[in-house]
């Protein structure tokens, strides 16, 4: 338990620095202690509470090792109208028994809300997205911060990290469309002040752009973000040359033309997964619980026997035993 | 601010009940080379119902003092230092009122938790009373879980003090003669245990459900952040002691120490994380 001690505080705030093995060892031996325990200490295996306390606590550690072998996590930015693909995931990190089925996860991300209040205090979010239905349909579900979209064991959490995208073609000199995508702006209303990227056509000069955005935000007053609400004035600048453009417009460049052609948002999910979840909460109720019969069965077979104070006297009692045993914990 | 008169008002009540329960233990100790025991049960009963209405009272005008403060912010007292220092002096007084009541021989101990519990109490008031924000992460029922809890954690760790402080003071000459009415120490040793084992269970409890909390408000049901990492020590301190006690002959007075080093800890963990961490939890903004 000290050598744990001393790894958990190694481990405080998860320093890079600091190895995995500074828990998974005391861990390990506090699993062996605790099987050694059980099996041969006749205080715990012959109380039913304290024999399920500690298998509790065995199983504890053992399903939080099988997760730390299994989990998964990661980050997801997608943008409204498309579907979850695995080629949207960053920062992913995982345990490496992981084989969870994250290929069949389908959702198709759908407009949200955040709610702020004055000073630019972030409320709850309720992001709409479609999942299949498994019957050819799809059906709406409502994902928050504290409101995780659960798929094949997968969970989706929304973030503070979200924002616009406007959605761009570019067009050969035929007017054909060559591509079609979405480029993501910073995160909003975080970097309010800096909603700006850039992008490279195929065989066209580097494009910046700057979209001027009116979302109806006022720092000093309650406010939705609502990105069906907003709208965006791109403009875009080619070897400095500005161009304002609108939902629609178009400018003409070096080897094709580019159109504007809507406004739309994308959400950042976090995403996290561990198929010990259930199970820790199940061992975790059943090792306290445990504890808790060891308890009661302890103050019910040995009563203290407190002495009365002076003064409190038990008014009922008869005699001077049922006297000395009126306070029993 | 219309909370902060309720607020001073009850502190006001805790304090009389603290300087109550002194008066009533010094009488006690002064009367006891007395050979009339119903004089200083009548004395003392007198004393303990003024301490116990005192005490009475201080919950209810903070029980007001919250509610007024809820109401006017909207939202419950989970967020910053003030509210949770005006929370916790709510529950530890009414968990440690009721066990006044009902179990007499606590009663001495008054005069070790009620001067702890004026720790609370005079920082409390030294706190700038701001209003506070609620994270959208704290619109989950398995806050209030974790949150009550860890109240009854709290509240059985410093009955548990009170009985070892007793036990402590007793030692010395001054204690001793004030004391004198009191059990053995041994009995007052085994119902302290049995207030830390009950903190044991609640403790469990609290991180099940702050684990449980957490995977829904931040993705991650444990993450080692200050306050988290705090607490598992804190569990780990509590559990090896219980261990400790049961399994070695553990003098009294160490018995005695460690419950007391328990229960430091965990007011380190609960009020001291603020001042080595910026959000207590990750994600509280």
């Amino acid at each position: 338990m000290l050598l744990l001690a001393v790894g958990a505080a190694l481990s405080y705030d998860n320093p890079v620095d600091t190895s995995i093995w500074v828990l998974i060892v005391p861990m390990l031996l506090l699993a062996i202690n605790l099987v050694a325990a059980i099996i041969s200490n006749p205080r715990i295996n012959r109380r039913g509470g304290l024999l399920v306390f500690h298998i509790g606590l065995l199983s504890i550690v053992l399903l939080a090792a099988i997760g730390r072998l299994t989990y998964m996590e990661g980050q997801v930015e997608i943008i409204s109208g498309s579907e979850l693909s695995r080629d949207l995931l960053s920062e992913v990190r995982s345990g490496p028994l992981h084989n969870g089925a994250f290929d069949d996860v389908r959702f198709v991300q759908g407009p949200y809300t955040v709610e702020y209040r004055p000073q630019m205090m972030r409320g709850l979010t309720h992001s709409y997205v479609a999942i299949p239905d498994g019957q050819g349909g799809w059906r709406e579900a409502v994902v928050g911060d504290d409101r995780p979209l659960v798929l094949e064991g997968y969970r989706f959490y929304t973030t503070f990290n979200k924002g616009f995208a406007p959605i761009l073609s570019w067009l050969d000199e035929d007017g054909q469309v060559i591509e079609t995508g979405a480029v993501h702006m910073p995160s909003y209303p975080l970097f309010d002040f800096k909603q700006s990227n850039n992008w490279t056509p195929q065989g066209g000069d580097e494009i910046k752009f700057w979209l001027q955005l009116e979302t109806g935000l006022k720092v000093e007053e309650a406010w939705v973000l609502d990105g069906r609400r907003a709208s965006g004035t791109l403009v875009v600048n080619v070897a400095g040359n500005r161009t304002e453009l609108l939902p629609g417009q178009s400018v003409k460049m070096a080897g094709g033309s580019l159109r504007y052609e809507r406004l739309t948002t994308w959400m950042g999910y976090k995403l996290f997964y561990d198929p010990t979840l259930q199970w820790l909460f199940m061992a975790a109720f059943i090792t306290i619980t445990g504890l808790g019969v060891h308890f009661w069965r302890k103050i019910s077979a040995e009563p203290l026997g407190l002495n009365d104070v002076p003064g409190h006297k038990n008014k009922h009692a008869k005699g001077s035993a049922a006297t000395s045993n009126s306070v029993a914990v | 601010m219309t909370e902060l008169p309720w607020l001073y008002a009850g502190v006001t009540a805790y304090a009389l009940a603290a300087v109550t329960s002194m008066v009533g233990v010094g009488r006690l100790g002064a009367m006891a080379t007395s050979p009339a025991i119903s004089d200083i049960s009548d004395s003392q009963r007198n004393n303990e119902r003024l301490v116990l209405s005192l005490m009475a009272a201080g919950v209810v005008l903070l029980v007001i003092t919250l509610a007024d403060r809820w109401m006017r912010i909207g939202h419950g007292p989970f967020v910053n230092l003030f509210e949770l220092l005006i929370s916790q002096l709510f529950s530890l007084g009414l968990v440690y009122t009721v066990a006044y009541w009902r179990i007499p021989v606590l009663r001495t101990t008054a005069v070790v938790v009620l001067p702890l519990m004026g720790v609370l109490a005079v920082w409390v008031l030294a706190l700038e009373p701001s209003d506070s924000v609620f994270p959208p992460t704290y619109h989950n029922p398995w806050l209030w879980a974790h949150v009550g809890f860890g109240k009854f954690f709290l509240a059985f760790c410093l009955i548990g003090t009170g009985l070892a402080g007793v036990i402590l003071l007793r030692g010395t000459a001054f204690f001793s003669n004030l004391f004198r009415h009191l059990p053995d120490n041994v009995i007052l040793d085994k119902l302290a245990w049995r207030f830390m084992l009950l903190a044991l269970v609640f403790d469990s409890l609290m991180l099940t459900a702050g684990g449980i909390w957490a995977q829904d408000a931040w993705g991650r049901y444990w993450a080692w952040d200050a306050l988290e990492t705090s607490s598992f020590l804190n569990w780990l301190l509590l559990g090896g002691s219980i261990h400790a006690r049961t399994t070695y002959n553990v003098p009294l007075r160490l018995g005695a120490i460690l419950i007391i080093s328990v229960f430091v800890f965990a007011f380190i963990t609960y009020f001291g994380t603020p001042f080595y961490s910026e959000a207590a939890h990750k994600g509280v903004i």
